[in-house]
């Protein structure tokens, strides 16, 4: 037989196991940065770990599977859930 | 620092991407849990939600920074205690760390749990309770609220059913073991959980501790993906969930609301309860209310000779 | 220098487990190995043993405790018996196929139902599958050498994997004897540095411990652990030999041969009857009759080439079961001499025999009695049964 690894037992030892939920998105939340007063709530909240504490906050789209947690959390209303463009924006 | 300083500086030690429902609290609480525990943790995550959606990874790959592994359904907190003595024959600081649904928590692994914490095994076990067994398809266990529709406690044609038998009030079956820290979180409530972790990590060091969050699962209760926190929150604000903890034996309330909500706002955001009548709603309601009265009688008590 | 006192079975694998130093060890009392749980902790209180030792609630609890212990990088001991082998059967199966080098002494315990609580092999032999490398000896200072000889094995790092030591309850753990007690010093060096495994939960160097697995990879995993097993029968004759050259005492390595060389039946044994067994065959030589015994000593891999050969030129033989496979009608071990004897080409009569279950005794008139048996009749497809005189 030939072996696909050199463990003895099953191991996962060859980096990360990532999922692309980016893909998953129909709906993307989109930041209305003049809006927000950066109180974090939405960094909090996201269950992905999209909303990066960069510039106060920003979001990434790697892996936001749309939820909309973040637009309804947020106490300003400063984020909109829109359909997914995909690529297109 | 604030709590979002202290959140951002702290490196997500999750996969990036795993397979949890859209809008799943549970991912939520798993990656703020595991930023605060750190990479000095050995993280247990039995079959169930987080096992089903790549935390432990898939064939050759992991799904966290820190090792993590499958224990079985009945045995989370016997391994771990396992790992832990090893650790501290060996000198080295560890978190051993449960990651565990509420069937493995309540159900089938209650006897270990219960060994564990009898015997002071200095482990971290957290319990995140929805209420079922969700990642097979929405099962009921022990967890299970009275006349919740689960796939296996229906409701018939006749719009009549549901599980016939109220919850297992698993916070209150660890109090009685007398370990010296337990805790009651909520997703809605981050910086409380923060804070619950924070001292679990402390306590630890002289026996079990344990936290139990209630996860209202958007899928298998039938909410809507964005609401997720919301229902989390009315949990906590009707008292159904009450958050509070049992330090050393000594009950501290979280937070106290002066006007609880009325417990039909938190049971009308999910499906599962959409059959419900009104007699059954007011059933549970006073099943609440009493419980909340009880529990503030425990905390007046101070410290429990 | 040896040193020599008068133990039972039990007191024996405790003294073994001690002398091998395991870092945790976690046991849940059941009768007939209680008394091994004891000594243990009766050994700790006295500052003999450092272990880290785990007061677990069930057998459950016992291999869970272990099997994180041993991903951490532990050296893992326990013991147990029937009922409590079943309670832990779901750890106790992952033990081997996450390749964990636990050893577990198995006081051989009827299964309920009925309600026994005296000898019988049912309990170990049932799970002979599991993946368990099983070992089964005849007497007490086999059980403490044996268990010395476990750690080397389940440590080897072409093997790890899960070692039993099995010995009869009652009839050994028991049962007192004059054993010989190796010195610290003496069992140090004979199991010399260990070797550690990849297969660890290691906050320096995380990994994930058995993720979600997939088919061809499920196959792969299978394969190395039978590769595994392969060479473990190698290891098992290597540490004889090897222990026999420190220790002075040999016990054949998988097998052993009584009078064998011009035997004409021959009785095949497994465990303490192997002892009532030796004198049957005295007695039987001594009426005349050339007879002979194979004792079987390793169980798991089962050493097919040895065996067969062992029984190859016999007119017949007799294996003898404290058990039963179900729906087979014979004992288990006579299927696994049975389907041994088959890569043979050639038909060598044998008979299954099953007695001695629950603590019935198997007696040497019983044994002389088989051995005249089957030189006189023809075997039969189904089972006899040992049974004492009924009134």
């Amino acid at each position: 037989m030939k072996y696909r690894t050199a463990y003895p037992a099953p191991l996962g030892a060859a980096g990360l196991h990532i999922i692309n939920t980016g893909d998953w998105r129909t709906l993307r939340p989109l930041l209305n940065k003049e809006k927000c007063l950066a109180c974090g709530l939405c960094f909090l909240y996201c269950p992905v770990g999209s909303v990066q504490a960069e510039d106060g906050y920003r979001i990434d789209y790697s892996y936001c599977k749309g939820c909309g947690i973040c637009a309804r959390e947020c106490p300003g209303q400063c984020i909109t859930m829109v359909p997914e463009g995909g690529k297109d924006g | 620092m604030t709590i979002t300083e202290k959140l951002a500086a702290l490196p997500d030690m999750i996969s990036p991407g795993i397979s949890s429902c859209v809008g799943c609290n549970v991912e939520l609480i798993l990656r703020t849990c595991m930023k605060v525990l750190g990479s000095e943790t050995v993280l247990a995550i039995p079959p169930g939600c987080m096992g089903g959606v790549g935390v432990v990874g898939h064939n050759t790959k992991s799904g966290a920074k820190c090792p993590v592994f499958f224990p079985l359904l009945d045995n989370v907190a016997s391994m771990l205690a396992g790992i832990k003595l090893q650790y501290e024959r060996e000198n080295r600081p560890v978190h051993a760390v449960a990651f565990a649904g509420d069937g493995a928590t309540v159900d089938a692994g209650l006897q270990c749990l219960s060994g564990a914490a009898e015997r002071g095994d200095r482990i971290i076990y957290i319990c995140y309770d929805n209420e079922g067994y969700m990642n097979t398809g929405y099962q009921r266990s022990g967890s299970t609220g009275k006349y919740a529709w689960t796939s296996t406690t229906p409701v018939s044609a006749a719009n009549r059913g549901g599980k016939r038998q109220h919850k297992k009030d698993i916070a209150q079956i660890m109090a009685m073991h007398d370990i010296p820290y337990l805790a009651t979180c909520s997703p809605a409530y981050i910086p409380d959980m923060v804070s619950k972790v924070e001292k679990a990590m402390v306590y630890s060091q002289e026996g079990l501790v344990f936290l139990h969050i209630l996860n209202p699962c958007v899928t298998g209760w039938g909410i809507r993906p964005d609401l997720s926190i919301q229902a989390a929150r009315l949990s906590v604000q009707s008292n159904y969930h009450p958050l509070y903890e049992v330090v050393r034996g000594k009950y501290h309330l979280s937070m106290e609301f002066p006007e609880a909500k009325p417990l039909q706002e938190y049971l009308g955001l999910m499906r599962k309860y959409a059959h419900l009548t009104p007699e059954e709603i007011a059933e549970l309601q006073a099943v609440t209310t009493s419980k909340w009265q009880r529990l503030k009688q425990l905390a007046a008590m101070g410290e429990l000779s | 220098m040896a040193n020599y006192d008068v133990l039972n079975g039990n007191r024996a694998a405790a003294v073994a487990a001690l002398l091998c130093r395991p870092d945790v060890i976690a046991a849940y009392p059941i009768t007939p190995q209680t008394p091994v749980v004891e000594y243990l902790m009766q050994f700790a209180a006295d500052g003999l043993l450092t272990s880290a030792l785990c007061e677990v609630e069930s057998e459950l609890s016992a291999m869970s405790v272990l099997t994180g212990a041993t991903l951490a990088g532990a050296r893992s001991f326990t013991a147990t018996s029937s009922q409590g082998l079943a309670l832990m059967y779901e750890p106790y199966f992952r033990a081997s196929t996450l390749r964990l080098p636990i050893v577990m002494a198995i006081v051989n315990r009827e299964m309920i139902s009925p309600q026994s609580v005296w000898g019988g092999q049912q309990d170990a032999l049932t799970l002979r599958d599991a993946g368990w490398l099983q070992l089964y000896v005849e007497d007490n200072q086999e059980i403490l050498d044996t268990i010395i000889q476990a750690f080397r094995l389940a440590e080897h790092p072409e093997v790890l994997l899960p070692v039993n030591i099995c010995y009869d309850g009652f009839y050994l753990s028991h049962m007192a004897e004059r054993v010989a007690i190796p010195s610290q010093e003496e069992v140090d060096t004979f199991l010399g540095v260990r070797q550690p495994s990849p297969v660890v939960l290691d906050t320096r160097h995380p990994i994930a411990v058995d993720p979600l697995t997939t088919g061809e990879y499920v196959m792969e995993y299978r394969h190395k652990q039978v590769q595994a097993t392969r060479k473990a029968l190698q290891v098992v004759q290597e540490l004889n030999s090897s222990f026999a050259q420190s220790f002075g005492r040999d016990y054949g390595g998988c097998s052993e041969s009584y009078r064998m060389e011009d035997a004409e039946y021959a009785l095949v044994t497994i465990g303490s009857m192997t002892g009532a067994a030796r004198e049957a065959v005295d007695l039987q030589r001594q009426l005349g009759q050339k007879v002979g015994l194979v004792k079987v000593r390793l169980l798991r891999p089962f050493p097919v080439q040895e065996v067969s050969q062992a029984l190859a030129y016999l007119q017949g033989y007799a294996v003898i079961d404290r058990s039963v496979s179900f729906g087979r009608d014979s004992g288990i071990l006579f299927q696994e001499v049975a389907a041994a004897m088959y890569t043979l080409g050639k038909y060598v009569p044998a008979q299954s025999y099953i007695g001695g279950l629950g603590g019935e005794d198997i007696t040497v008139p019983m044994l002389q009695q088989v051995l005249a048996e089957i030189a006189a009749k023809p075997p039969e497809p189904t089972a006899r049964w040992l049974q004492q005189e009924v009134d």
